[in-house]
């Protein structure tokens, strides 16, 4: 079996996979990262987002080899230890996770446009998770929760 | 006075698990030596099963086994009816694509797949029956052979005179309404674990809404004590009544049990949409006649809904939707004639609003087609006609003190800035269109629900609550223990707050068992919007009884340092629901209530047919709100399911053969389609003394009036009635160009 070599979530990981594997299932079931979920399994719904030298890529259909010598970041690269990520604490602050399954996802994509856009309008937040979809909210206390740690995130510099 | 945590905004107890990742699905749990399995599932809608032939899958590589019906132990199940053959058998019939023929076990998930294609099946082909009405037909193909004909059910109910009534009718509106195939389109797909505990126990681990009751499903199936199995139920990833009937968890039991290992099956998206139920569709009839004054005098509905398949929940559906035909209005005269009918179409089942969320869409149509005709404000009309306390329901049943629905329509309209004076409703302003070939228009709605199981249902819940006390003889925890099943609702943190309040500890010393029916007791259905009330119900005086024996405690100064109580609320303790009574269907049909106003402001694209939704205001009473970002989660959650049965969403079937696959081809509202302002509005009006804290249920009612509220709008908008759902583009823009659009010929 090949060896993939690359950063995850800042360490270096090494993990023999099959060649046609796909990054969600290397995540999961070869390195027990389970926070990155697979709900339709066609790059639809944005739920397996991760990001790829800072970009997202929908992993369920994104083949592993393509991160080969890349930074991958899941959702548990976000938080370390019981320190979260500003993102997540404000996802917690505006109850802006019902079900929790599409959570990460949406999570990841909101840490890609942050990364890129620190001042986002409510208009750039939307269109950043348009491709994300959930099934619970109605989406607003995300975009509340993105607006509050971007500016959250900016106060902390 | 200690702090009333019970109204608070407190943060869910799985928030932070949820923000990391770090929460369990069904499908994150792996086991040592654990199996794979695939389902092989009907290529026909309808046919006769000649022969199975597993050989060449049981011989591809990986395969342990291929079950068939003759590894079933009693081969029929169903929530309400045993109809459906839990894998079918030879000689026997496939009535539906999502019919099962056998059940591929391998060593992964690829050879399970793989082998699945290997399964041959002889089918001989029988004609297929799709639209509920031609199924009624004398000569219309049967689906179940045993039966005399394709109703499942037929109920009316009559109230008044009312030939009479229309006779006092100044102004009659008649119209046929259609809605459509839903699918529930929760974000986890269905998966489960299946496997033998160590204590011999065929155990599942698996997402659903009533554990208590998949087991007793299971044992029947299986043939074995209900002690004898378990059901583990970790997080739920959405379930909105699509998780009420068994569609995996029954498998992973089955593979447990006879290979003695644990098998894990998931379905991919695709067997989520197409093999799984789906919300009703209904074809309604609504004759409405009303005085110039704008009084309701009489109305006369006709229900067929398309059952599928198989039974499911269809019949109580059905009930449910024949008690809010009228919707919450004072109708003297009033007659409803319902059937639910067989077809191979996708089964159909419980979806957030059972059997409520359908007739809104001809009852509040209706109200603005009478508004049109009396030159009346569709505010003021319906101000007139709404149910009040003391008022009879169409079922013959007097509305109670707790008759909110007023209330939420005097604040909705005056947040959408509607003005009241002197006796009248004045529409408000609503602006210009953005283009010049856009038009904007304003649309209300109102609906009503019930919360808890009806109809003479003995519906009940039981809590479990364990005190460990301090030294000090303070309560230092408090472990309640209840199977309500967290489907994302946020049920388990509301009821920790009633039971923190009740206590009088903080929320931070009470802790809620992890659901298992090894070790909490049965709550009843994540459904019917009816956690909060009879769960709640339960852990409100299981907490009081604690709380006396607690004080006892301390009186008696023992020293104890345990202490536990149970109790089971029963809907009926506080309000005695009964059948339909025969021939006039008269009934004390609910236990309890909530209800809700929606109004829209949209603007229609007439070059494409397209809606925007500028501004939402969705108001509800469900009594006393327990959390109110939870309460705000139920509220645009709720809205965003009825955008979506508004507008987009559509499961297309053709000759019960499903087109619609996946998310690209089923379209739930994204981000960028939903209402850009919204506003909800949480009206305490009606706490009803019934509920803990008067808090009644919240779960579905929100969903109800999005569609007629938006239809009614897209109409002042363009001055076309949109009758059949969902109003997407297509159909829009046909309407717009004067052809009267067709629920069936429609393709997405």
């Amino acid at each position: 079996m090949p060896t993939l070599e690359m950063t995850l979530n800042g360490k270096p990981v090494s993990v023999e996979i099959e060649p046609g594997d796909l990054l969600a299932d290397v995540l999961r079931d070869r390195l027990g990262l389970i926070g990155t979920k697979v709900a339709c399994g066609e790059g639809e719904c944005g739920a397996c987002t991760v990001l790829v030298d800072g970009e997202t890529v929908t992993s369920c259909i994104y083949p592993a080899m393509k991160v080969r010598g890349r930074q991958v970041l899941t959702i548990e690269g976000l938080s370390e230890g019981r320190e979260l990520d500003p993102i997540q604490m404000a996802f917690a602050a505006h109850a802006a996770a019902q079900c929790g399954y599409c959570t990460p996802g949406f999570i990841m994509a909101a840490k890609a446009l942050l990364d890129e856009n620190p001042h986002p309008t409510r208009e750039e937040i939307k269109r950043a998770i348009a491709g994300n979809l959930c099934r619970c909210t109605g989406y607003y206390q995300i975009i509340d929760a993105i607006e509050d740690a971007a500016e959250q995130m900016r106060r902390e510099g | 006075m200690r702090h009333r945590i019970v109204g608070e905004g407190v943060q869910r107890l799985d928030i932070y698990q949820k923000v990391q990742g770090a929460r369990k699905y069904p499908q994150d749990f792996n086991m040592e030596g654990q199996l794979y399995a695939r389902v092989v599932w009907s290529a026909h809608p309808h046919a006769m099963v000649k022969r199975i032939d597993i050989a060449a899958a049981e011989a591809a590589p990986g395969v342990v086994k291929v079950l068939t019906y003759k590894d079933v132990p009693v081969n029929e199940y169903g929530i309400n009816i045993h109809d459906q053959h839990v894998l079918a058998a030879e000689g026997g019939k496939v009535r539906w694509v999502g019919d099962r023929i056998a059940i591929v076990v391998a060593e992964t998930h690829a050879q399970a797949e793989r082998a699945a294609e290997l399964v041959q099946v002889e089918y001989e082909l029988l004609p297929v029956v799709t639209d509920p009405r031609q199924a009624m037909r004398p000569e219309a193909p049967l689906v179940h052979e045993d039966h005399e004909n394709n109703v499942l059910h037929h109920i009316s109910i009559r109230r008044g005179d009312v030939e009479q009534g229309f006779a006092q009718a100044d102004v009659i509106v008649e119209s046929d309404y259609t809605t459509h195939f839903v699918e529930h389109a929760y974000m986890q797909p269905d998966a489960a674990l299946g496997y033998i505990d160590e204590q011999g126990r065929v155990t599942v681990i698996s997402s659903c809404q009533w554990p208590h009751d998949d087991l007793h499903q299971i044992a029947r199936m299986l043939n074995l004590p209900e002690d004898s199995l378990r059901e583990i139920v970790p997080s739920v990833g959405g379930a909105f009544g699509g998780r009420e009937d068994m569609y995996i968890q029954h498998l992973a039991a089955l593979c447990a049990f006879v290979l003695r290992r644990p098998v894990k099956i998931i379905f991919d998206r695709e067997e989520v949409t197409q093999r799984t139920g789906k919300r009703h569709p209904f074809y309604m009839r609504y004759r409405t006649g009303a005085t110039r004054d704008g009084r309701l005098v009489a109305a006369e509905v006709e229900l067929i809904s398309d059952a599928g398949a198989y039974a499911s929940t269809s019949i109580p559906v059905l009930n449910n939707a024949v008690t809010f035909a009228v919707g919450p209005y004072k109708v003297p005269n009033a007659r409803v004639a319902a059937y639910t009918v067989h077809t191979n179409n996708a089964v159909t089942m419980a979806m957030r609003g059972f059997g409520a969320t359908q007739p809104p869409m001809g009852y509040e149509s209706q109200m603005d087609k009478l508004a049109q005709a009396l030159g009346m404000d569709p505010v003021e009309l319906r101000m007139k006609n709404l149910l009040e306390p003391g008022d009879v329901a169409v079922t013959g049943n007097v509305m109670t003190g707790e008759t909110g629905v007023r209330e939420t329509l005097h604040q909705a309209a005056l947040a959408a800035g509607w003005r009241e004076e002197s006796d009248h409703w004045i529409k408000p302003d609503i602006g210009v269109p953005s283009a010049p070939h856009k038009r904007r228009g304003i649309g209300v709605a109102v609906a009503y629900k019930n919360v808890g199981f009806s109809l003479g249902f003995d519906d009940r819940s039981s809590a479990h609550v364990e005190l460990t006390l301090a030294e000090s003889g303070e309560i230092a925890r408090a472990l309640v223990k209840i199977a309500s099943v967290e489907v994302g609702q946020g049920v388990l943190t509301a009821l920790a707050q009633i039971a923190a309040d009740t206590l009088g500890v903080d929320l931070g010393r009470v802790r809620m068992a992890y659901v298992d029916t090894a070790n909490v007791p049965d709550a009843g259905s994540s459904s019917a919007s009816r956690h909060v009330f009879m769960s709640g119900g339960a852990v409100h005086r299981a907490c009081q009884a604690a709380k006396e024996k607690w004080e006892a405690v301390l009186r008696a100064e023992s020293g104890e340092t345990h202490i536990e109580a149970k109790y089971t609320f029963r809907g009926r303790s506080v309000r005695a629901t009964t059948p339909f009574a025969p021939e006039t269907g008269q009934c004390e049909p609910h236990i309890s209530y909530s209800y809700a106003t929606q109004i829209a402001l949209v603007e229609v694209d007439t070059e494409t047919g397209e809606t925007d939704i500028l501004r939402f205001w969705a108001a509800a009473d469900a009594g006393k709100v327990v959390n109110p970002p939870l309460y705000f989660g139920q509220q645009a959650g709720g809205v965003h399911m009825g955008v979506g049965y508004a507008l987009t969403e559509n499961y297309i079937q053709q000759d019960g053969r499903p087109h619609t696959r996946r998310f690209s081809e089923y379209h739930i509202p994204t981000v960028l389609d939903m209402p850009q302002e919204f506003q909800s509005i949480a009206v305490e009006s009606a706490p009803d003394p019934n509920g803990p804290f008067g808090a009644t249920g919240l779960g579905e009612t929100p969903t109800l009036p999005t569609a007629p509220a938006i239809t009614n709008a897209i109409h002042d908008a363009i001055g076309v009635w949109i009758d059949d759902l969902p109003a997407n583009a297509e159909r829009v823009w046909r309407a717009l160009q004067g052809h009267k659009s067709d629920a069936w010929a429609n393709k997405g």
